[in-house]
């Protein structure tokens, strides 16, 4: 049975079934759920996409994923062209905000890592529920417009080549023998992910566990992007990373290693929406559509290693044993509210100058 | 030629001098309006933000938000001491080495007998070429201390000998490296210039070769050097790539990777990284208030309209040392990085076992030259690049040379000012005027917002201090002796381009 852990003291009970990642078997889901003949809208909708032809997709996700997403996506309607602009989440929330306070927001379609920020500016967007919005878990929407396009999970990631002695738990993390910068961690202040993951840390494996843990002196990165390729390279040995971040590279031969840790797996949802301005509605709702379907939930499980937010998850990525894995997804009030504080206690806990 | 000129004026009507200096004034108010658009506008945008701690254009202007106290936030917190005092110690250092160089391989190409003079001299300007984050990966793959290649290299030697290029040390070196052909441009062309019958003239009144050195020489091209120096110095504290790629795992940080910080965390603190952005632009204009005052009132005329070659110094069989010297230095910031990213780019994974495994062929394959094709963003991002680089040059160049030449070689009212603006944008860290910018121009009408003319304009802002300071060294070598002579008199500005061009 998947377990679900949430943040709440009093709801760290296990949850069951919920998240898309219960322990029900993968359903056949064609014809059997809200969507039913048409998954991705009706035949007015994509004939309306296709008279727009294309649309401005901002994402704050890695870009060479989202090209991949674009290019699945192409493969079912090829004739809406994707253009997408990539910025950290930071940067592309300022963006979206000046382009929209100036009245020049370009994008069809804005997708966001930090759920928080992205309801501050929730006005900026139209009322929107994809086909198959009854399928997806009541926890993690926070606003009606707003949707779980991606769903990310954290494992842990080694360098085979050189770790002989591999960690097997979170806790593992916190040992001498791991010390002196042989793990690498993503800092605290880097976005949404970071902060979900820091604050299971905190809250799933202990008040000091930070403590334990910043005493291995490990190295600390911007972001997974480059961490990943540190632990690739062998600049550190050990790292948790965002499993679909280091599992793309692992398929393609990378000498790594990746195991959902047994205390818990903390999951960011992403939050996308169309923003009122959008001058491609049509094409933006069967974007989004398709993303949020099965089809494109499968494909982003199985293709690009994330995990998703439906009740009943279609696939599960490699290694996943929805049998073992508990996942984690963070208490919302908690996660605006415990922010701007715990933030500064990790920075002064890693010695890191924010 | 200074008769004739004295002849010009007094024969010069009245009302053409009246029209002149109303053409003066017209000419730097021009200027000074396409300065102000290009360059304070932005930076007004920046201050308000840092004072108000707002962005200017999602929260519009309230003058009551204005006050000192994000600014003295910033100023108090130790955070921005460390990057302060990393900065100046790793632009202080990188400087020094920048100098040294610069100025010898100026020195080896124009005044020695080195051989292969051609290939020095090209040795000299080849870090030009490379973009500060492209050094800086480069350096990563050569000099990380876990997993460089020298190191991998060293331990197949045997040797407990390791690099760490993640240091202080490391980031003083690279910048050292990468910075002294700026250093090198100005010096050079000043010993060219530079005309050697007053060194013959200091030996000949008994002057040792030393002495000649101290008392003709280094004065003759001290402009070049402390402009190269100062340049060098403001261009280093501007530079992000480096600092972010090689600092970043030892955690240390400088005030251009600080700032980009405060703008990646999440929430972002723009304002705060605007506050930061204005500390590292008064540090930058008190060394132009530097520059100018060491430069004022001094005439460094070395370039006359007589035909001179630089006297060449016969160095023996040392010349082979100063060839070894410069095949040593070109190795070094040329062909280490280059093997270092052409071995990056073929090998599957930047994982070496041992040294042995560079030689293992199955680790190499095209995989990522297919990613890179495959991406229609690719092309369109190079032709991008070529069109915002064409309009930035050509544009950007007209209006250097115009502000070079009002500065250096005109009376024209306010072109001090004309100078001190035009200096500024290169204390901002790119990624602050991007922002500074898109505060400033979303708002306009017309359309200027996501064109490729909005990025051509920030280019063309951002560069204008180097291009400008290039230029200007180049002008104030140039005699007027000679801009007079191409004209008669007066000198009419028609025929000063006709003969500068060439010049």
């Amino acid at each position: 049975m998947t377990k679900i852990l949430t943040s709440r003291p009093s709801r760290r009970a296990l949850v069951k079934g919920a998240l898309g990642l219960a322990a029900a078997a993968v359903a056949d889901r064609a014809g059997a759920q809200g969507p039913g003949k048409n998954p991705f809208g009706p035949p007015e909708l994509i004939e309306a996409a296709k008279q727009e032809g294309s649309l401005v997709y901002y994402t704050a996700n890695f870009a060479e994923v989202e090209r991949q997403v674009i290019a699945a996506f192409n493969k079912r309607f090829p004739f809406v062209q994707v253009e997408m602009v990539r910025a950290p989440g930071g940067q592309l929330i300022t963006r979206v905000k000046t382009e929209a306070a100036a009245g020049k927001l370009a994008a069809d379609v804005v997708d966001h890592s930090d759920r928080g920020l992205m309801l501050e500016i929730e006005n900026q967007f139209a009322d929107y529920a994809p086909p198959n919005a009854a399928d997806y878990i009541a926890d993690v929407l926070i606003s009606p417009k707003l949707w779980p396009r991606a769903t990310l999970g954290w494992s842990i990631a080694y360098n085979s080549e050189l770790v002989k002695n591999p960690p097997k738990s979170w806790m593992d993390l916190t040992k001498p023998e791991y010390g002196n910068g042989q793990i690498g961690q993503v800092i605290g202040p880097s976005g949404g992910t970071t902060w979900t993951r820091i604050m299971f840390e905190r809250q799933v494996l202990g008040e000091d566990y930070w403590r334990k843990q910043a005493a291995t002196k490990p190295g600390l990165y911007p972001s997974g992007a480059p961490l990943s390729d540190a632990l690739v390279r062998g600049e550190v040995s050990i790292a948790p990373l965002l499993y679909n971040i280091i599992w793309t590279k692992k398929r393609d031969g990378a000498p790594v290693e990746i195991f959902f840790p047994p205390e818990g797996v903390p999951i960011n949802p992403y939050a996308s929406g169309i923003p009122k301005t959008a001058s491609h509605p049509n094409a933006a709702k069967l974007f989004l559509n398709w993303n949020l379907s099965d089809e494109g939930q499968t494909f982003m499980i199985k293709e690009l290693g994330q995990l998703t937010s439906l009740k009943q998850a279609p696939a599960y990525p490699e290694g996943y044993d929805p049998e073992v894995v508990k996942v984690w997804v963070p208490n919302f009030e908690q996660y605006k509210k415990l922010h701007a504080a715990w933030m500064e206690d990790w920075n002064k806990t890693y010695g890191y100058r924010q | 030629m200074a008769t004739s000129l004295a002849l010009a004026d007094q024969v010069r009507p009245a009302p053409r001098l009246a029209s002149f200096r109303l053409g003066g004034w017209l000419w730097s108010g021009l200027l000074l309006a396409l300065l102000a658009f290009l360059v304070l506008y932005p930076t007004f945008m920046l201050l308000y933000g840092a004072l108000s701690g707002t962005n200017p254009v999602v929260d519009g202007f309230n003058l009551s938000a204005v006050s000192l106290d994000n600014f003295i936030e910033v100023l108090a917190n130790p955070n921005v001491h460390f990057a302060l005092v990393n900065t100046l110690v790793v632009c202080g250092g990188g400087t020094a080495i920048a100098v040294v160089i610069g100025l010898g391989f100026a020195w080896i190409v124009v005044r020695t007998n080195t051989p292969c003079k051609a290939l020095i001299a090209t040795a000299g300007l080849v870090p030009l070429f490379v973009p500060p984050l492209v050094a800086g990966v480069a350096w990563t793959i050569l000099g990380s201390p876990r997993t460089g290649l020298i190191n991998t290299v060293l331990a197949w030697l045997g040797t407990d000998w390791r690099l760490n290029f993640y240091s202080m040390p490391g980031l003083i070196a690279v910048f050292g490296m990468y910075y002294a052909p700026y250093v090198y441009m100005f010096t050079s062309a000043a010993l060219r210039n530079m005309d050697p019958s007053l060194e013959e003239a200091a030996e000949i009144s008994g002057a040792s070769a030393l002495g000649t050195l101290r008392t003709i020489t280094f004065p003759l091209i001290a402009p070049a050097i402390i402009a190269a120096t100062l340049l060098s110095f403001i261009v280093m504290l501007g530079i992000y790539g480096i600092p972010a790629v090689l600092g970043a795992p030892a955690n240390i940080s400088v005030l251009t990777t600080y700032i980009f910080n405060l703008t990646a965390w999440s929430p972002p603190l723009y304002s705060t990284a605007a506050a930061v952005a204005i500390l590292l632009m008064i540090v930058t204009g008190l060394l132009v208030v530097l520059q100018q005052m060491v430069l004022s009132g001094k005439s460094f005329t070395t370039v006359a309209g007589k035909a001179f070659r630089p006297r060449s110094l016969d160095l023996g069989r040392w010349r082979y040392f100063t060839l070894a010297l410069a095949i040593v230095y070109l190795l070094v910031v040329a062909v280490l990085p280059t093997l270092a990213l052409v071995i990056a780019a073929f090998r599957k994974y930047l994982f070496f076992r041992g040294a042995a495994s560079l030689f293992d062929l199955k680790q190499y394959g095209l995989q990522h030259f297919d990613n890179l094709f495959s991406n229609p963003l690719t092309t369109l991002s190079m032709v991008n690049t070529v069109e915002v680089a064409l309009i930035t040059a050509v544009a950007g160049g007209v209006l250097a040379f115009a502000i070079g030449y009002t500065v250096n070689r005109t009376n024209a009212p306010g072109r001090r000012a004309v100078d001190l603006i035009a200096t500024l944008p290169v204390a901002i860290p790119g990624l602050v005027i991007g922002v500074a910018y898109l505060w400033a121009w979303i708002g306009l009408p017309g359309g200027l917002y996501g064109t490729i003319w909005i990025l051509a304009l920030a280019f063309i802002a951002r560069f204008m201090p180097d291009t400008v300071k290039v230029l200007s060294t180049s002008l104030m070598q140039i005699h007027r002796e000679l801009e007079e002579a191409a004209a008669g008199s007066p000198p009419s500005a028609r025929s000063c381009c006709r003969w500068r061009g060439p010049a």
